[in-house]
This record gives C-alpha cells, sequence and structure tokens, in this order.
C-alpha cells in the first residue's frame, strides 16, 4: 500500500540517526500497530507527544487487557527510570549515599540478591532497575514467544508487578529527598515521577501513605517545580 | 460338661498367653475396629494447630501487640474488621513495604503484624469459625500482594544469618525456643499461606480457585534465585543435621516443607489419576482397583480374645480335629477357629454401627476360608474397588447388582502375575515335557499338554504390565541402541522438576530426613544425639511446678508425634511420586534410604507398644491453636485442663496412625521385588515386631504389615509358619495373590542368590546410566560430593558394636524361627549364611547402630556409587595393608558348600 506513495515510514532509528530525528516519525493509530509491541508503542507514542498529558498516557484503550497495559507501562517505567539513574549517577555514589534512604526514617534493603542486603543507594538503583528488566523481560512469567502479540497475562505475574512497583518507587523517593535538583530537572522533562503515581494509584498497586513524594494529584505541573 | 468346657477354655486361654503367637497374647486390645480413614492429611484445623507447640502460647500475645503497635503506627483503631477491603489491602502493602527495611525488629514487627492477619485476628473474634473465616479472606489478601514472596526472603536472610559464625557458637543442647524467634514467625506464615491455599483448594472454593492454581505453579517452579522452594527447605533440614544450624525449628521446617511438596505435587487422587494417564499413554490399560477403597471395605484381624469367646463358639469340628492331631500342634486349628469366632463376635458387635460396606456378616466371612476360589476379575462386579482390576479387556459393565455384602465373601484383590512368573512357568514346563528351553518366547504352547496350555491362559488373564516394567524396558533398549532409540521428550513434571533439583544432593537430603526422624522416634535414645529436634519446644526457662512440667512433656511427645508425621509424609509422597514418574528416579531415591539405614530405622520404629504409641493422647485440646486463644481462657495454673485430651471422641491418635501407615508403606515400597532388602527384614528380625504391629485393629495399616510378613515368609522357617498359622491366614485372605508365587511354602532358599551386593550393584548400575544419561550434570555433581571411603572401616566398626547392644531382644531369641530345628537339611549352612548376611550389613546380633549411615559410610556397603571410582585408601591402611592381606584375604576360610 504504502509503496504507492514511494516510501515506506519505517520507525526506527537507523545508525546515524540525528538526536534531533530520534524517534520521530507520525505517529499511528493503535488498529493500525501491526508489531509484536504494539502496546508499547502506543504508549510511547503518547508519551512523545505530550509528557505532561499523564491522564491521556494512562487511560487504557478499550479492548485492550488489563494486565498487559499494566505490564507494558511498568516495563516503560522502568526503562525511563534508567535516564533518572544515569544523571543520579553523577552525584549519588556509594561513598556519599551508602544506604538506601527515602526519607532517614528507613533504610531499605536491596532484594535483588539471592539475600536482600543492604546496598548503597546507586547500588540499589541499578539492582532494582536490573532485577526488574530481567523479571519483566523473563519468558517464564511473562512469555511472549506464547503469540505475537501479548495478548494476556497471567494472574500470578500480575501480582508481581506490585513489588517491581513498590521497590522501583524507592528511587524516586531517595532522588527526591537526597538529590532534589537531579529529580527537578528530570521531573519537568518526563513527568515520570508524576505519572508513576497516577499510575500506581489508579491501579492500586500501592498504598498510598507509602507514596511520599508531594504529587498534586490532578495538577499536571511537575510538584518540583511548584514546591522549589 | 459346661465345667469341663470351661476348663478348657481357661487352658486355651493359658497356653495363648504363653503362645509364641504375641498378637494373640494381649487380650485387653480387642476392641472394635479403628474408624481412622486414611487421607492426605488430616483435618485443617488439626493441621494448623500442630504448627504451634504448647509452649509458644506467649508468642500469641506477641502477634496482637505488634498489631496493635502497627496500627497505631497508621493511626488506626487495632481493629482490622473495622477497615473497608481497600483500607485492608493499604494496611498490607505498607506492612510488606516495612519488610523491607534493614532494621531487624522493626522488619520483624511488620511480619508479626502479618502473622497475626494470617492467624485470622484470634483477638477479635468469638469463635473458630470466625477465625477461620478471617484467616482465608486475609490469606486471599496477603497472597495477592506478594507476602509469600516477601517471607522467602525474610526466610533467606534468616539462612543466611545461621551461617554467620557468632550463632554456631551456642551449644546444640543449649538451643531454646528464644533462638528461633524470628524464623518460626517466618516459617508459620509460610505455613498458614500454603495450608489454607491448600485446604480451600481441597473444596474445590471458588475464590480460591485461581489463586490457587497460580500458587501451585509458583510452588513448582524456581524462586527468584534459582532454587526450588522444596530443595530450599531440604537445605535447611541438611545444614540442621549437619550441626550448622541448631535453631532452625525442625518441626515447622517439615510441616512446611511436607505441605509444600503435597501442593506442588499433590496427594493421592492426582497420583492416582497421573499413574492412570502415564499408563493410558504407554498403552496401558488404567488401574481400578484403590488400596485404600478396598481396605475400607476390609475388617481388621482379631486376634480373639477372651475365653468366653472360646467358649461360646466351640465348634464341634475343632473338637474332632484335634482328637486326630498330635498334642503339640493343638494352637494352630484352634486359632483358626478362633479367628472365626472372633470375627464373628466383632461381627455382631458392629452390624449396629454399620461402617460402609465392611461390616459384612460372619458367616460370609467365615465362609471365606472354605469357599472355593472366586476369581473377581471374572465375576460381574462393577463396584470400583474391584471391577476389572487387571485392566483385562472384560464384560464387566454390568450394572451393580450385587450387594457389597458379597464383596467381602472373596478374595478383596484380583490375582496378578508377572511376565517373568509366567516365562519361569512355561519354561519349567517345555523343560519337563518336550525337554529344551525357548529363551525368549513368551507364548509358544507346541507340544505341552492341555493342562499347561490351561494354566498358562489363565496366568496370561492375570497378567499385570506395570508402569515400571515399561520404563525399564525402554532404558533397556535405550542402553542398547542408544543412537536408534528415541527418547520421548522429558515433560516437566511437577515430579521431574523436583527430581532434577534434588539429585545433586539427594543423598544427603535422605539422610537428613532420615536423622530427624531417627530422632524424633518414640524408641530413639537421645543420649548421643548429634541433633536437638527438641530446640523448638524447649522454653529458657524449665518448669518449675508438676502441671507444668507434665504440660511440657506432653508437649514433646506432641512434637515428636508431629516430626514423624511429615516426615513420613514427606517420604512416602516422594516416593510416590518419582515411581511413576520414572522408576529408576524412585530407585535411586530409596537406594539412597536404604544405603541410609531406612530398613532398621523403620523397624526400629515398630519395636514398642505400638497399640500404646497409636492411642496416646499427647495432646491438650485447649491449648490447641485457636481453643488457647479464642473465648473464656482455661484456668491455666489447674491440673485438670493438661488431661483434656482424655476427652476427644477418638480412641486414636490420627497422627500416629497416619505415621505408623506412611512408615509401612514406605517400608513396602523399599522392599517390594528386592530380594536382597527382603532378607534384610529377615536378617534384622522383623517378624516378631511386625506381628506386634498386627495388634492395632486397622485393616491398611494391617494390610501393610501382613505383606511384609507375606515377602518374608519362606525365609521364616517351618516352626516360624507353624506357629503362626493365624497370621498366615490374614495373609491369605488379605494380601493379593501372586498366582505362582509359592510364598508360603517355598523351598526355592538353595536357588536365590545370596550376594545381595550383586543385585544392588546391578540396580545402581541401571539408576546410575539412567542418571548420567538424562541428567549428566547432576549426576556429576553428586558424585564429586561423596567423600568416599574414608571412614568406612571406623563406621563399620561402630556400627558392629553398636549392633550388639542395639536392641534388648536380639541375642536371645535368635532361635525363633529358622535356626530352631525341624528346618531340614539346609538349616546350618542357612543359619550360617544369616551370620554371615549379618555380617555383611555390619550388625552382627540385630540391628545396626542408631545412627544414619552417613554419606561417606556408603561404602561399607560395597556400592557406594562411586564404586567404578578411584577407592582412596587411608594412610593407616596404607601402613598396614599387609596385616589386612593377611587376616582377611590368605587366612580367612571360606566355606564354598555353604555358598
Amino acid at each position: 500500500m504504502k509503496m504507492a506513495d514511494g516510501s515506506t515510514i519505517l520507525r526506527r532509528n537507523r545508525p546515524g540517526t540525528k538526536s534531533k530525528d530520534f524517534c520521530r516519525w507520525p505517529d499511528e493509530p493503535l488498529e493500525e500497530m501491526d508489531s509484536t509491541l504494539a502496546v508499547q508503542q502506543y504508549i510511547q507514542q503518547l508519551i512523545k507527544r505530550d509528557p505532561s498529558n499523564v491522564e491521556l498516557i494512562l487511560t487504557m484503550p478499550e479492548a485492550q487487557d488489563e494486565g498487559v497495559w499494566k505490564y507494558e507501562h511498568l516495563r516503560q517505567f522502568c526503562m525511563e527510570l534508567n535516564g533518572l539513574a544515569v544523571r543520579l549517577q553523577k552525584e549519588c555514589s556509594p561513598s556519599t549515599c551508602t544506604q538506601m534512604t527515602a526519607t532517614d526514617q528507613w533504610i531499605f534493603l536491596c532484594a535483588a540478591h539471592k539475600t536482600p542486603k543492604e546496598c548503597p543507594a546507586i547500588d540499589y538503583t541499578r539492582h532494582t532497575l536490573d532485577g526488574a528488566a530481567c523479571l519483566l523481560n523473563s519468558n517464564k512469567y511473562f512469555p511472549s514467544s506464547v503469540s505475537s502479540h501479548r495478548v494476556s497475562i497471567k494472574e500470578s505475574s500480575v501480582t508481581k508487578l506490585g513489588s517491581v512497583c513498590r521497590r522501583v518507587y524507592r528511587i524516586f523517593s531517595h532522588a527526591y529527598f537526597h538529590h532534589r535538583r537531579i529529580f527537578d530537572e528530570f521531573e519537568t522533562e518526563t513527568y515520570l515521577c508524576h505519572r508513576f503515581t497516577h499510575f500506581v494509584t489508579k491501579y492500586s498497586l500501592m498504598s498510598k501513605e507509602n507514596l511520599i513524594v508531594p504529587i498534586n494529584v490532578g495538577e499536571n505541573a511537575a510538584p518540583g517545580e511548584s514546591e522549589a | 460338661m459346661r465345667g469341663c468346657l470351661l476348663a478348657v477354655a481357661m487352658k486355651a486361654g493359658k497356653r495363648l498367653q504363653a503362645c509364641q503367637d504375641t498378637h494373640d497374647a494381649d487380650a485387653n486390645c480387642d476392641g472394635p475396629d479403628l474408624d481412622f480413614v486414611y487421607a492426605d492429611v488430616d483435618g485443617y484445623q488439626n493441621e494448623i494447630a500442630e504448627l504451634y507447640s504448647y509452649t509458644e502460647f506467649s508468642e500469641f500475645q506477641m502477634n496482637v501487640k505488634a498489631f496493635e503497635d502497627q496500627m497505631e503506627l497508621y493511626d488506626l483503631p487495632p481493629n482490622w474488621q473495622k477497615q473497608d477491603p481497600a483500607a485492608q489491602r493499604g494496611i498490607v502493602m505498607k506492612l510488606v513495604d516495612q519488610l523491607e527495611v534493614s532494621d531487624r525488629a522493626f522488619r520483624m514487627q511488620a511480619a508479626r503484624c502479618i502473622l497475626y492477619l494470617a492467624q485470622g485476628c484470634w483477638a477479635e473474634v468469638q469463635s473458630d469459625e470466625e477465625q477461620h473465616q478471617i484467616t482465608r479472606d486475609n490469606v486471599l489478601v496477603l497472597h495477592k500482594l506478594g507476602v509469600f514472596a516477601s517471607f522467602i526472603d525474610l526466610l533467606n536472610m534468616e539462612i543466611e544469618s545461621a551461617c554467620s559464625p557468632d550463632i554456631v557458637a551456642v551449644k546444640i543442647t543449649n538451643v531454646t525456643l528464644v533462638d528461633s524467634t524470628d524464623i518460626r514467625v517466618i516459617l508459620s506464615v509460610l505455613y498458614i499461606i500454603t495450608e489454607t491455599i491448600r485446604d480451600e483448594r481441597e473444596r474445590g472454593s471458588e475464590d480460591y480457585k485461581e489463586l490457587a492454581e497460580s500458587f501451585v505453579q509458583d510452588i513448582n517452579s524456581p524462586l527468584p534465585d534459582g532454587e526450588l522452594l522444596a530443595v530450599k527447605l531440604l537445605g535447611m533440614i541438611t545444614r540442621f543435621c549437619s550441626g550448622a544450624a541448631p535453631q532452625f525449628p525442625m518441626k515447622k521446617v517439615v510441616l512446611l516443607l511436607w505441605k509444600v511438596s503435597l501442593l506442588g505435587l499433590g496427594g493421592m487422587d492426582v497420583l492416582k489419576n497421573l499413574k492412570n494417564e502415564y499408563r493410558l499413554k504407554v498403552g496401558l490399560e488404567p488401574i481400578t482397583e484403590d488400596t485404600l477403597e478396598v481396605t475400607k471395605c476390609m475388617r481388621a484381624s482379631s486376634p480373639p480374645a477372651t475365653a468366653t469367646d472360646i467358649l461360646e463358639n466351640q465348634y464341634p469340628k475343632r473338637n474332632f480335629k484335634r482328637s486326630l492331631m498330635k498334642q503339640r500342634f493343638l494352637d494352630e486349628p484352634e486359632q483358626i477357629d478362633m479367628e472365626m469366632s472372633g470375627n464373628e463376635g466383632q461381627n455382631n458387635a458392629n452390624n449396629g454401627s454399620g461402617n460402609g460396606g465392611g461390616s459384612g456378616n460372619g458367616e460370609e466371612e467365615l465362609s471365606q476360608y472354605y469357599r472355593p476360589y472366586d476369581d473377581p476379575s471374572s465375576s460381574a462386579s462393577s463396584t470400583t474397588s474391584t471391577a476389572n482390576p487387571n485392566n483385562q479387556p472384560s464384560s464387566t459393565q454390568a450394572p451393580a447388582a450385587v450387594p457389597p455384602i458379597q464383596i467381602t465373601a472373596r478374595l478383596p484383590w484380583t490375582p496378578k502375575v508377572r511376565q517373568k512368573d509366567i516365562d519361569q512357568f512355561l519354561d519349567i514346563s517345555r523343560n519337563k515335557f518336550i525337554g529344551y528351553s525357548l529363551i525368549g518366547d513368551h507364548e509358544s504352547l507346541a507340544g505341552l499338554p492341555q493342562p499347561i496350555h490351561e494354566g498358562f491362559k489363565t496366568l496370561q488373564r492375570h497378567m499385570y504390565l506395570s508402569l515400571a516394567d515399561v520404563q525399564i524396558k525402554k532404558e533397556e533398549d535405550i542402553a542398547r541402541n542408544p543412537i536408534s532409540t528415541h527418547e520421548d521428550e522429558i515433560k516437566l513434571t511437577p515430579a521431574e522438576v523436583l527430581y532434577q533439583a534434588i539429585l545433586p544432593n539427594l543423598p544427603q537430603y535422605m539422610i537428613a530426613l532420615l536423622k530427624v526422624l531417627l530422632a524424633a522416634s518414640p524408641t530413639s535414645k537421645s543420649k548421643t544425639e548429634s541433633i536437638n529436634i527438641m530446640a523448638d519446644v524447649l522454653p529458657k526457662k524449665m518448669p518449675l511446678t508438676a502441671t507444668q512440667s507434665t504440660k511440657l512433656t506432653v508437649d514433646m511427645g506432641r512434637h515428636k508425634e508431629i516430626i514423624v508425621k511429615a516426615v513420613s509424609a514427606i517420604i512416602l509422597l516422594y516416593l510416590k511420586h518419582f515411581k511413576i514418574n520414572h522408576v529408576y528416579q524412585f530407585e535411586f531415591m530409596s537406594q539412597h534410604l536404604v544405603f541410609a539405614n531406612c530398613i532398621p530405622l523403620v523397624l526400629k520404629f515398630f519395636n514398642q507398644t505400638i497399640t500404646e504409641y497409636v492411642n496416646t493422647k499427647n495432646s491438650i485440646p485447649l491449648l490447641d491453636f485457636p481453643s488457647c486463644v479464642i473465648g473464656e481462657q482455661p484456668d491455666l495454673s489447674g491440673d485438670s485442663f493438661v488431661y483434656g485430651g482424655e476427652m476427644s471422641d477418638k480412641p486414636y491418635s490420627w497422627r500416629n496412625v497416619f505415621s505408623c501407615i506412611n512408615l509401612l508403606r514406605i517400608l513396602n515400597k523399599l522392599i517390594k521385588w528386592k530380594h536382597s532388602r527382603v532378607m534384610m527384614l529377615v536378617v534384622f528380625k522383623s517378624a516378631p515386631i511386625l506381628k506386634k504391629t498386627l495388634k492395632v485393629r486397622h485393616a491398611m495399616m494391617q494390610l501393610y504389615v501382613l505383606k511384609l510378613l507375606k515377602m518374608q515368609t519362606k525365609y521364616l522357617g517351618r516352626q516360624w509358619r507353624k506357629s503362626n498359622m493365624k497370621t498366615m491366614s490374614a495373609i491369605y485372605s488379605k494380601v493379593r495373590h501372586r498366582l505362582n508365587d509359592d510364598w508360603a511354602f517355598g523351598n526355592d532358599l538353595e536357588s536365590r542368590p545370596w550376594d545381595f551386593q550383586a543385585e544392588e550393584c546391578t540396580l545402581r548400575a541401571c539408576v546410575d546410566r539412567f542418571n548420567l544419561r538424562r541428567y549428566p550434570e547432576a549426576t556429576q555433581k553428586c558424585g564429586n560430593n561423596g567423600t568416599a571411603a574414608q571412614n568406612a572401616e571406623n563406621a563399620q566398626q561402630s556400627n558392629m558394636m553398636a549392633g550388639n547392644n542395639g536392641m534388648g531382644n536380639n541375642g536371645s531369641d535368635v532361635n525363633g524361627y529358622g535356626n530352631s530345628g525341624g528346618n531340614g537339611g539346609n538349616n546350618g549352612g542357612h543359619s550360617q549364611q544369616q551370620q554371615q548376611q549379618l555380617n555383611d550389613y555390619g550388625v552382627e546380633g540385630g540391628f545396626p547402630s542408631d545412627e544414619i549411615l552417613t554419606h561417606s559410610d556408603f561404602a561399607f556397603f560395597g556400592h557406594s556409587g562411586w564404586w567404578d571410582r578411584k577407592v582412596e585408601l587411608t594412610d593407616y591402611f596404607k601402613a598396614n595393608y599387609a596385616v589386612w592381606l593377611e587376616e582377611e584375604v590368605y587366612n580367612s576360610q571360606t566355606d564354598w558348600d555353604a555358598l
């Protein structure tokens, strides 16, 4: 079909793509997406269009399996969180933040090991994101080979999402309470914490009291800005 | 006349007391049959109650305290039921969050809080039902929010911290309840979740359906660290037995392991279905005879009993018979008659209660002895218990017109025969009639007379091909044609996953399980115990008052019983699952059990007053959870509550009967068709022990005992058979017949090989070949773990010495059978061989030492599994080998005629 126009849109970042052209391809309606990762593509497209429109990004299209929707979002969060981790590395080192804390009350254990242990904050961040990536991409819990599209996800695997959220959220809170500048910069660009808070509240994956980074739910502005 | 009879009866009674058939001797045990029904588990409430020891009572309050503190922290009223579901979820999520905090006290507070929720918030309720309801609701929430996984992380941390050197310094005997406080909280939560899900799944609860399925899947797949939960727990037991972690609460560990395995692998129903499924897959007919069902319809053999019984049931026939007999044979016919009369009397008593099809009536029972054999497979009967058990295509689809009473009138089991037996029959016949053998021909009847044809047909009609036969055949084919034979894809069934996971350390796991079992056995002397399984009962402060110490004694007895129950159930479950999954997996496990002295251990277990054990009431219902915390609290200072157990409705202890049956079944599994192990039964003088066990009036239990007796009957000598005709009759009427098995009067002793090690070695070679082919990596690991034969000599010596004082009764009554004259010409050689055999097993006078043979001791059996590998000799041996050579080789005389 596309041949008629003379060009096929390749939604791919070829080697040598300039950074301003990165991911710069026209939007495509979800129904027409025929790749194996349609849902992911759809979510990324919405984020690219307007990262601050958290409500829209989190609105589940009709006929979408909720498990898959949650899963794909969480995968996206983890991917984007790597951006925060990279920024944190500049400032947060095992010598400055020896423990994973948010408020100074609790020290959290890093669950990515055979036996949970006290890792420095930056290690916690890396281990947790790696662990989450492993889990979310594991063929055992989230098989993708069964059919080309992820049609549905086992209930038992959906319960695993909660613990990923809980652990990943501590990265936000650490950044917020200990590296506020980096957090604010990142949040202004991506609205990631805002979206995440929205997400876990919407699907009650975490308890409200545990969401300690102040976010004014319903407002589009990043909280860091308004309070700073 | 009457007076005369009375005198006879009295005499008979006296003689009974003295006679060798000891299970007749105790007239007091002649009660009604136990109404025990064998099942995978006891009732849910009991299974939960058994998790806690009575000394843990005070800790319940700590849980509710933790909950109240936590709720205060959240600014909420300390009342769970007042929270709406969303709030409850929120609380649990916060608690789970707190479980990942590094401060131990704070973390454990959350853990206790969750334990309280799992315990059903008992402080808020009035009744057990309410508590149960809340437990099941909460478990649903807890599991959905990933509590189980979080607690496994906690368990990992506890296991890890147990390795730290500062804890190991505690002396084993000084470990008490307080040393395991945290780990017990963790294990309790895991156990409650597992057991509740298992129970709800069994009941088929709708709301649990999805959760249960996913939970089972989780259990059957490795944890994030790559280990199966069952393997982790087995590792804990091994660690405990090595003395490295004496504070591990063994009871909770084995209970959890049992329930996790049971849920993961499946219980009796699953086993039955799987077996039939596998049989169908390889082209065999499904099995319809269910041991449990058949034994339900069986009645226990009863020891007869009082003189009046005998008096009232005098049969003229007996008197007639008696007059024809020599005086010294008087006992046996009398015993037969007495059994009949006993049965009849008991029947009359039972008819009122009418427990199922079992209570046929006396006349029917009587006729069992006289009625000609009525082949159940050819008679039309569609009762599930007997219909077409041998899987022959037959026309047994007729409607169930047969009343259950008729079932008891004939043999309960369809006879079976193996291909091997048919071949033997043919071979003998051919040699006799045509004078040559046709090896490998299973069918040709040419030249044989008509009666042989008929016999052959009958045998073939009863031919039974087991799943194991097919699997062994397949293995042989693969070994013969490794390239052209195609192995089916190995399906990752739960049993397969488990086997692969435990294979590298299977020997150690078996030893550890047996060590725990031994330590918990009532007959074990705990003096030289290397492990202390009581650590999780004993409080820090020893009891001061008499009441308290009575309570502690009961508690300790109960604790041991529960451990025996769980361990026996685990071993049996594994054996059964491995057996249908692949017979060589089963053989591997059972061989290691045998090497670790499982057979004498179980026999030793039964070498106690078993009726007493079955009736023991080591429980105080008022102190069982949840009764101990719900409602009005009993006056704990009084003496009366301790004996509340006697008010319980059952005249037996469920768990003890359950354990006994499990252990008997394990023994049967290990020994069946293994000539060398049958000889161990003989060598360890199991017959009197087993006979005592027959006193327990439960058909299923008796059946397994009778099976064990049947296997060894022909080695027990004529004298034994003569004086145990009643037992022989019971075997005849209750145990399945093997058509041309000469079990009772077989005199082929000469032809049986006495080289048992060779037999075990052959089996071992097959198993090793199987393991090496299918699991090359795991098998390598398993081999390397062996520390080889270094301690072999020491072990042998200690075993021999211990064997001498192992059991009280083994020195004197050696003459009970075999040796005591009348045994024909082979007597001398026989006893000599027996003695030789005893030495082979490292025992001169009966049982080897209390010790479970550890890994390195296996070499002592001559088939250590590394027999094809290099044997390392000790320096001591190397220095003195000349002496050894002189003594053991040059100067040792072998009586080749006797072999």
